[in-house]
């Protein structure tokens, strides 16, 4: 070929370099200085003339520090919480997208369009709008302070639904026409051909509910009253202002002990998450 | 023949509900019917217990009437928007191309890295930077920054900047909103640049191509090429962080607190003490509002964003050759 694709000249990329590496070391440090000081003692984490590193051999440094949080605060239960509360809606709404987005985009039936439409109308809503009446609904239904008031309005998104529908679109018509003709039920299609075919998606649009639900914040404070039952975030955040106050080392051990988990999560899955985004091609 | 493909037909629009029921259900129980009954609820005054009494518009009027922590929560909501949905949208887009050139070393590294804050809970986020930000030497930026200044203050014998502390990052000032702006950016810029990287890759190759062909330089390119391709995603984040910004509320309960301070306040905060107070009629006009706000500017920006994404790539690889 008599041409180059265009590419900057070795200042330019010197300069990107520079930056992107910069912005992403403000990335990252926020995260580094949280580990790092839940490993100090109280009194290295505020010593002006302290290191960034806790100082010594790793068995010197101050693991202790995160069984301290644990134990205080008992953070075992609401780690098992947070982990039942956001395992069940992952799973059940993630069947539940994935089988409405399969019947929007390759099943014909009456009023698909207007139902569709509906659908992602609410997704512009803000839940300040609806949120008081959940929670009225919340309290008919006997869900207030209860683990069904966490679980059940999160079965289905329409957010979850829309993005599936995308999804299953790029899944070639050809395929389910041949499998109509081989005897498969519209069941036996979704689970045979559609699922293999989006299973990228699928992971991507697990990620972000995993996510979505285990960082949750608004919702289970308004709805969960009983220590008992609060989730990680809700207990630490409470906790924090009784136990933890006079110690950062603690304080970042109870941080780091929330954000440690969704971090394994993304790094074991990131490259099928990557993926399923790059599929589903969302274009507004 | 006729006859089964008509049968054919009921039975998909039969399976197809049977998917759908539940999904819908759960939309419509939870999202669709309460959107409506707060709607409703916002011309009564009810605390949650006994009837509610119709009022009509006062709780509108109590907001729009002169009150001034409305109007503080609103400014702030609207400073809070404007300020970091342009910024997340250029810079994940600038970020997403240099991440997405072969030529950037170490690119799948700085992908994860971005994507960090974006993961962290908003709690952990809130106890790292209320550290980071501390105004005591104790605080990091403090310790270091501020030991730094005063250095300089030392070097040039200025007595006053020798002693001088940071200025209060988090306090009741325009400082504090900049610093919540700041930390929110940070904390979502790594979601569209994911965005933006998916995107990136479906740019057609030709384009490129066909603007080197052209002898088009890599701003060039960028500008005239790149930008024009990944509009449809530029509205997409758009629009969707205009509407989260706009809900506005973790972030500020988590570095701030609850209470009403007139510079970091905004609505949903605003909402949430009324909330918990029992005033649910006027939370729910506060709600209303907001949604009021959010449909306006989401058909504004659909209006005005709107246009051919395809004859703007065009157009676009025209100009590039020019």
């Amino acid at each position: 070929m008599s041409y180059q694709l265009s590419k900057p000249g070795g200042f330019a990329r010197l300069a990107v370099h520079v930056v992107t590496y910069a912005v992403g070391f403000t990335m990252i440090l926020p995260f580094l200085w949280m580990v790092t000081t839940s490993l100090k003692t109280r009194g290295a984490a505020i010593d002006p003339e302290g290191s960034f590193l806790p100082g010594g051999w790793p068995w010197e440094w101050q693991w202790g520090n995160y069984v301290d949080a644990w134990m205080t605060a008992s953070l075992g239960r609401f780690y098992v919480n947070s982990l039942i509360v956001s395992v069940v809606i992952t799973a059940l709404s993630g069947v539940h997208n994935a089988l409405a987005g399969f019947a929007f985009s390759k099943l014909r039936f009456k009023g698909r369009k207007i139902t569709f439409a509906m659908m992602l109308a609410t997704m512009m809503l803000p839940y300040q709008v609806y949120f008081i009446f959940v929670y009225v609904l919340c309290g008919l239904l006997g869900y207030v302070d209860n683990f069904q008031a966490l679980i059940v309005p999160f079965l289905a998104s329409a957010f979850g639904i829309f993005y599936m529908r995308q999804a299953v679109e790029s899944v070639p018509d050809d395929l389910l026409d041949a499998g109509r003709l081989d005897g498969f039920s519209d069941l036996e299609l979704f689970l045979h051909l559609v699922i293999p075919a989006v299973r990228p998606a699928i992971a991507a649009l697990a990620m972000f509910t995993f996510m979505g639900s285990w960082n949750s914040f608004f919702w289970p404070l308004i709805v969960i009253d009983s220590n008992d039952l609060y989730t990680l975030p809700l207990a630490v955040n409470a906790l924090a202002n009784q136990y933890f106050t006079d110690s950062w080392p603690i304080q970042m051990a109870a941080a780091s002990i929330i954000t440690v988990p969704l971090v394994m999560v993304f790094l074991i899955f990131q490259r099928a998450f990557v993926e399923g985004i790059t599929l589903s091609g969302v274009k507004g | 023949m006729f006859g089964s493909t008509k049968h054919q037909h009921r039975l998909e629009s039969r399976n197809a509900w049977t998917f759908l029921a539940f999904p819908v259900l759960i939309i419509v129980l939870f999202t669709a019917i309460p959107t409506v009954a707060g709607i409703v609820l916002s011309f009564f005054e009810w605390s949650g217990g006994g009837a509610p009494r119709f009022i009509g518009l006062k709780n509108y009027e109590a907001l729009f009437g002169g009150s001034t922590t409305f109007s503080h929560a609103l400014s702030n909501t609207l400073i809070f928007t404007v300020a970091t949905v342009p910024i997340t949208v250029v810079f994940a887009f600038l970020f997403a191309v240099a991440l997405n050139a072969k030529w950037f070393v170490g690119r799948h590294f700085l992908r994860t890295v971005y994507f960090l804050p974006t993961i962290i809970s908003i709690v952990a986020i809130g106890f790292i930077w209320r550290w980071i930000l501390d105004p005591s030497d104790a605080g990091l930026l403090n310790h270091y920054a501020g030991a730094a200044l005063r250095g300089v203050g030392r070097l040039f014998g200025s007595e006053a900047m020798a002693r001088a502390d940071l200025p209060e990052f988090l306090g009741n000032s325009p400082l504090g909103l900049t610093t919540i702006i700041v930390v929110s950016i940070w904390r979502t810029l790594g979601f569209s640049i994911v965005l933006y990287l998916a995107t990136l890759v479906n740019v057609p190759q030709s384009y490129f191509e066909a603007a080197a062909v052209d002898g088009a330089g890599p701003w060039q390119t960028m500008r005239h090429i790149t930008w024009p391709s990944v509009r449809p995603m530029t509205i997409f984040l758009v629009i969707t962080s205009t509407i989260s910004a706009l809900q506005v509320f973790d972030i500020v309960l988590v570095m701030i607190g609850t209470n009403e301070q007139p510079w970091t306040d905004v609505l949903n905060l605003f909402l949430y003490r009324e909330f918990t107070h029992n005033r649910l009629g006027f939370a729910a006009a506060i709600g209303v509002v907001l949604l009021a706000l959010t449909v306006m500017i989401t058909i504004g920006q659909l209006l005005f964003l709107r246009q051919p994404g395809r004859t703007t790539v065009l157009r676009g690889l025209r100009r590039g050759r020019g």
